[in-house]
């Protein structure tokens, strides 16, 4: 998978809390439903605050799509919409499970401080 | 962003991926604010997607394609072991040249530098009948060009030998 260290745009430097994981982030906003990719940087930023530039967003449909994890539709006009596919719900359920299981323990930790 | 700088960006993609993407992703720009951030982003990805190409997707390129049969080890094996006979026969030269001021010449006792090369020589005929007996009925055409090539490669391999009567 690309690195996701360019992921977002200049405006969300200096947030400490920003979080960047462009496939995840993909595969959560397309959860709600498929989406093209305007919407989806409008969905993400809703999400988490966070706006992946066009370039960071395609890397990750590109390669969501070479895993078969999201699939396209058929475009409307120019815009093409995508769905998440069963696989990509597996996915995106395992890797929450993965980040609740984190996120506990983070604030397990941070409790005993 | 202006539509002709959203063409000139998705321009810096590869050519394959302009053809999967490149028409939703210049919507995409057009869409956009396209400030110095979006340019940045939009160059960085450009760049990976060079370095790093996207595979899969309606991007694969053809698995039967001439480029694409010639990275199967049945193919550029045999074309290696002609290129190391040839190697071999160099560095036998070289070798007789310093030790001996002259080159090659016939001998009784060919020596390790003729068994080798008769090795290689001979290793590849397997190779190449797998090669040709799998390729063939799958890719003629690209398989027959990569035969020819490992038809040059026995040829040049061989030539030495023939004209230098070793």
């Amino acid at each position: 998978m690309r690195s996701t260290r360019n992921v977002v745009t200049a405006e969300n430097d200096g947030n400490p809390g920003h979080f960047s994981d462009p496939p995840l982030l993909v595969l959560a906003s397309l959860a709600s439903g498929p989406k093209h990719g305007h919407a989806m940087i409008e969905d993400i930023v809703n999400i988490c605050g966070t706006r992946l530039g066009p370039g960071t967003l395609y890397g990750a449909i590109a390669r969501l799509e070479q895993q078969g994890w999201i699939e396209p539709l058929a475009p409307e006009e120019r815009r093409r919409p995508y769905r998440i596919t069963a696989d990509g719900l597996r996915v995106l359920r395992a890797k929450l499970t993965t980040l609740q299981q984190f996120t506990k323990a983070g604030w397990k930790r941070l409790e005993a401080l | 962003m202006s539509p002709r700088l959203a063409r000139l960006l998705t321009r810096l993609y590869p050519r394959l991926w302009q053809e999967r993407y490149g028409d939703e992703f210049e919507a995409l720009l057009l869409d956009g604010r396209g400030g110095p951030g979006t340019l940045a982003n939009v160059i960085c990805s450009a760049l990976c997607e060079h370095l790093t190409p996207t595979q899969g997707g309606d991007m694969n390129r053809d698995p039967n394609s001439f480029s694409a049969i010639l990275k199967h080890p049945s193919a550029f094996l045999p074309l290696a072991m002609s290129v190391a006979a040839l190697a071999v026969i160099g560095v036998a030269a070289t070798y007789s040249i310093f030790h001996y001021g002259h080159g090659l010449v016939r001998e009784p006792d060919e020596g390790t530098a003729a068994h080798l090369w008769q090795l290689l020589m001979a290793g590849q005929l397997p190779v190449l009948a797998f090669f040709a007996i799998k390729w063939l009925p799958r890719a003629p055409r690209p398989t027959l060009c990569v035969l020819v090539l490992q038809a040059g490669g026995v040829l040049a391999a061989m030539a030495p030998v023939y004209f230098l009567h070793l």
